[in-house]
């Protein structure tokens, strides 16, 4: 059972090999050069640009100083201003990822379990949501947490409180729509991420001697560890980013990485300071997902 | 260890496989090593061997899905190595069927002919016939994916013969299809096959299938043919002791061959052989091998049992063991009787006498016929 | 395996106090679905103002949707947008897809997390760095700026439902193509692209609507001259409060719903979910 000698290939295999090798290269980059020039223009580039941008100056009446110096960058990790907002917007986006993956569990472990016949209709209805614009929902929650709105007409006509309750225009009532909204991402990835969840397995903790509570966090809650952490790092990213919600049901109060980028940007035209702050928030999303493999890797090691 | 010609004359050979060779990396074992092999117009052969021995490896690279590391593929006397796999003009069934989902069945019969550009009044009849052929005319409109495994399995069927192919290559098409279908369009397949005279390849790991439905048998093994003859050959006469075991079921002994006693028929001669340190055994075997050591080979319903041993039939020895093992199917008794630390395997009918208990002694012997001499070296 | 046949001792033991979780189910429920039922019964609401509860039972917000100018030109702009960047995407997208799963080639991994990653990306960032970018060719307010600003975002929902097609279709249907005297080219058209076309519109669709209800890169790109339906209900949210938006957000939900199960009837999108 001797290997073929070099020698013993087919004559001009070695050219014909060469040239089909040539053809399959040139027909894969022709199948990339689409996508890949669109994603140039619209998402290479702009995120370069921003960099580069960060190092401009910016100058009166949105002037943009072409430099290479790092005032706009210094300003949002040195003035108590920015600071302020940078830490704002991390604890948002801490508390929201910790709320919403707390709602979404329950609706997940049970989606991930279902046996029933409406297993489909629900969990459609829980990623539903997102067929609808972000801006429709919190203009929802405005209705539902306003002084005018769902909750204070109910709780003063019950009597419970007597001047209605400060729900929007603040931190709190974003932080409710936030959860909200980002709740059909959440159930969608532990869905996907449950997959090793099984209802045999808990069936045999059980029988070899654990209580309910034993069964949850020992078995359920560790196989689903790995789905949990990608949607808390899922919601977190999706939070530090958000505009349109702190904006609207903040009502201008609440001031957050993404506002502030806005107001710099359309408002002050001050590019360079915007890019800046946008260079911060690419740099909060950096370590949260490089925490999130590390952790990752940790769970799932636990359980190989 | 590669080459065995089929048996008798060769005229021009429909398929020839020459130094076929198939590597994927170079450090690894080549997954087919310099295959040689003729395949005469109008016979069924198949490839047989367990999974990993390169029988689909080799039938991909006639079709031409694979392209061979080195070798050569003829047919018709045309070398087509390196022919394109859409000009070949081969059929072929794939296990799992690949009907095309997205057309009924007069459509994905007739996908040959339209490729070849045939008239559509022409295709319609063709493809008509060919489902005729396999009895499913009715079926034509129906979606593929209504259909149960045995309906598709014969369009697929149909969908390769209709093009007329010069090979038709079957790659382990019943293996999807429960056992009693199995055997049924095992002789459909094989009298389509032979009412049509088409020269074909059968990719099997079941043997049953392969001595039912073939014309020759190349056993595999790690990318190499073992042997290449016809069912019966392959079953009789195996040339190694992996043929021997991977056909039919087999004892295989280690023996040193004694003397020529004569003639056992045609090339063949008649050797005094020991077992188990006892003399007193016969085995048939080529010439010239007295003094060697070789495989013997029984096979299990070839070996006679007695429980209460009579007199000691003429030329034959005789082995004593304990039955260890034992298996009742309401017609055939298997035994498996320990003798000098080895399982060997017997089988008889049940004849309605009482059937024997384990830790029972046995005898066991066999004609010197029913005995053969690997012809494969010892080391 | 249901739950029925667990034997009951272990059924006591082992399930969370199943009534206990099935209410805190339906409570959760009820809480992800709050604004979309409130704005439903808001839209009946003859309330000029916006506030609850609703005095009395109204269609008036319906009927004055289409003379409200801002939304009808806002979802004007939208649909043409939207429907640009789908069919563009989807010739970035299906072709990369297939180079991704027919081929290895080097940086193949790099490739495809590049055709992925942006659905990670913080939109805010995007969104300005298309302002930045767009504003210097002038392209802001204009189509083909809402366009590019949009290709990132929707292209990924494409590649993914493709790849996960084209990984999970049987290719000995394409040899068996092939072996029957089809080029690679006309296995392609004939026999691959019918087969994986269901996860390509549900890529599609998917497309269609991430880029109809994006509201922050078309903020940023196009807030003056051209406006999104998004931007112009947030405009007008910001200044008025009225349920004028509710009747027009139930209008465009009923629709998205509309055309997801119609595709879902057609081709069976049960990919769409998948990832």
């Amino acid at each position: 059972m001797t290997k073929p000698r070099p020698d013993e290939l087919a004559a001009g295999g070695a050219d014909r090999d060469k040239r089909r090798r040539n053809l399959d290269r040139r027909t894969y980059w022709g199948l990339l050069l689409p996508g890949l020039l669109g994603l140039l223009v619209g998402y290479v580039l702009p995120l370069l640009w921003i960099l580069r941008m960060a190092f401009n100056k910016g100058g009166p009446d949105g002037l943009v100083i072409s430099a290479f110096s790092g005032d706009s960058l210094r300003k949002p990790l040195t003035d108590s201003y920015y600071l302020k907002v940078t830490v704002t917007t991390f604890r948002m986006g801490l508390l929201v990822a910790v709320l919403c993956v707390l709602a979404s569990y329950p609706i997940a472990l049970f989606l991930a379990r279902s046996t029933s016949k409406w297993k489909g209709l629900l969990t459609a209805l829980a990623i539903a949501p997102l067929l609808t614009s972000s801006v429709a929902r919190s203009y929802g929650w405005i209705v539902i947490l306003g002084s005018n709105g769902l909750v204070n007409s109910s709780l003063l006509g019950l009597g419970v409180i007597s001047t209605p309750l400060k729900l929007t225009n603040n931190m709190t009532g974003v932080v409710i729509g936030l959860v909200e909204i980002f709740m059909p991402y959440a159930i969608l990835v532990m869905i996907s991420g449950f997959g090793q969840l099984n209802p045999q397995l808990e069936q045999a903790a059980a029988s070899l001697g654990a209580n309910a509570v034993k069964v949850f966090t020992r078995i359920t809650l560790r196989l689903s560890m790995p789905g949990v952490l990608t949607a808390f790092l899922l919601v977190f990213v999706l939070s530090i980013s958000t505009f349109v919600t702190p904006r609207l049901l903040g009502g201008g109060s609440v001031r957050v990485l993404a506002t502030e980028i806005y107001d710099q940007a359309n408002v002050l035209i001050n590019w360079p300071l915007a890019a800046a702050l946008s260079v911060i928030v690419f740099a909060l999303f950096g370590i949260v997902i490089s925490g999130y493999q590390r952790l990752i890797r940790k769970v799932e090691g636990i359980d190989r | 260890m590669t080459i065995t010609q089929a048996t008798s004359q060769v005229t021009a050979a429909k398929l020839s496989l020459s130094g076929l060779t198939k590597q994927y990396a170079a450090a690894d074992e080549p997954a087919v090593n310099r295959l040689d092999m003729d395949v005469e117009e109008g016979h069924l052969v198949a490839l047989l061997g367990p999974s990993g021995c390169g029988k689909t490896t080799t039938l991909q690279m006639v079709a031409g899905l694979l392209d061979p590391t080195a070798g050569s593929i003829s047919v018709d006397g045309n070398d087509i190595t390196h022919t394109p796999v859409h000009q070949r003009g081969m059929g072929m069934v794939f296990q799992s069927y690949a009907l095309f989902p997205h057309m009924n069945v007069a459509q994905n019969v007739g996908f040959g002919l339209e490729m070849r550009k045939v008239a559509k009044p022409e295709q319609k009849a063709r493809v008509a016939a060919a489902l005729e052929m396999v009895q499913l005319g009715h079926l034509a409109t129906r979606r593929v994916k209504a259909l149960s495994g045995g309906q598709q399995q014969r369009i697929a069927l149909a969908r390769a013969l209709v093009v007329e192919p010069t090979l038709l290559l079957l790659d382990e098409p019943l293996s999807n299809l429960d056992a009693k279908l199995r055997v049924s369009m095992r002789t459909e397949i094989r009298s389509i096959q032979q009412r049509l005279k088409a020269t074909t390849l059968f990719v099997t790991h079941d043997q049953d299938e392969a001595l039912d439905m073939s014309d020759r048998i190349a056993v595999m093994n790690k990318g190499l043919i073992e042997q290449f003859g016809s069912p019966a050959e392959v079953y009789e006469r195996p040339r190694t002791s992996f043929v021997a075991t991977f056909v039919g079921r087999a004892n295989l002994f280690e023996t040193i061959v004694g003397e020529d006693v004569g003639s056992a028929g045609g090339d063949e001669r008649l050797y005094r052989v020991g077992v188990k340190g006892q003399d007193g055994f016969g085995a048939v075997g080529r010439p010239g091998l007295t003094g060697s050591t070789r495989t013997l080979l029984v096979r299990p319903h070839r070996l006679r049992v007695e429980l209460a041993p009579d007199e000691p039939l003429p030329g034959a020895g005789r082995l004593a063991g304990v039955i260890r093992e034992l298996g009742y199917t309401g017609n055939a008794l298997s035994f498996g009787v320990e003798i000098g630390g080895t399982i060997v395997r017997a089988e008889m009918h049940a004849s309605g006498a009482p059937i024997p208990r384990k830790g029972e002694t046995a005898h066991l012997s066999w004609q010197p016929d029913d005995a053969l001499i690997l012809p494969e070296e010892v080391r | 395996m249901s739950s029925r046949e667990v034997p009951v001792p272990f059924k006591r033991r082992t399930g969370l106090g199943r009534p206990a979780f099935r209410v805190l189910v339906a409570l959760l429920y009820l809480f992800l679905l709050a604004p979309l039922l409130i704005v439903l019964v808001i839209s009946f609401s003859s309330n000029q103002f916006l506030s609850f509860p609703p005095e009395g039972f109204s269609l008036q917000w319906y009927r004055d949707l289409p003379h409200e100018t801002v939304f009808v030109t806002g979802l004007q702009t939208s649909l043409i947008t939207a429907s640009i960047v789908t069919l563009i995407v989807l010739v970035m997208g299906v072709p990369a897809a297939l180079a991704i799963s027919r081929y290895d080639f080097k940086g193949k991994q790099l490739v495809a997390s590049l055709f992925l990653s942006p659905l990670i990306v913080p939109t805010i960032v995007l969104a300005l760095g298309l302002l930045l970018i767009l504003g210097r060719v002038g392209w802001t307010d204009t189509y083909q700026g809402i366009v590019i600003g949009h290709l990132s975002i929707t292209v990924p929902y494409v590649v993914r439902t493709t790849l996960i097609s084209l990984q999970t279709r049987d290719t000995s249907c394409e040899d068996a193509a092939r072996i029957l005297g089809a080029s690679g080219w006309t296995a392609l058209r004939r026999i691959t692209l019918p087969i994986i076309a269901p996860g390509i519109v549900a890529g599609a669709v998917m497309a269609f609507i991430v880029s109809f209800d994006e509201a922050v890169i078309s903020l940023f790109v196009a807030q003056s001259g051209l406006r999104t339906l998004p931007v112009e209900v947030l405009t007008y949210v910001e200044n008025q409060a009225d349920a004028s938006v509710a009747a027009l957000s139930v209008c465009l939900i009923l629709f998205s719903v509309l055309v997801v199960v119609a595709v879902e009837r057609l081709m069976g999108l049960r990919v769409a979910a998948g990832g």
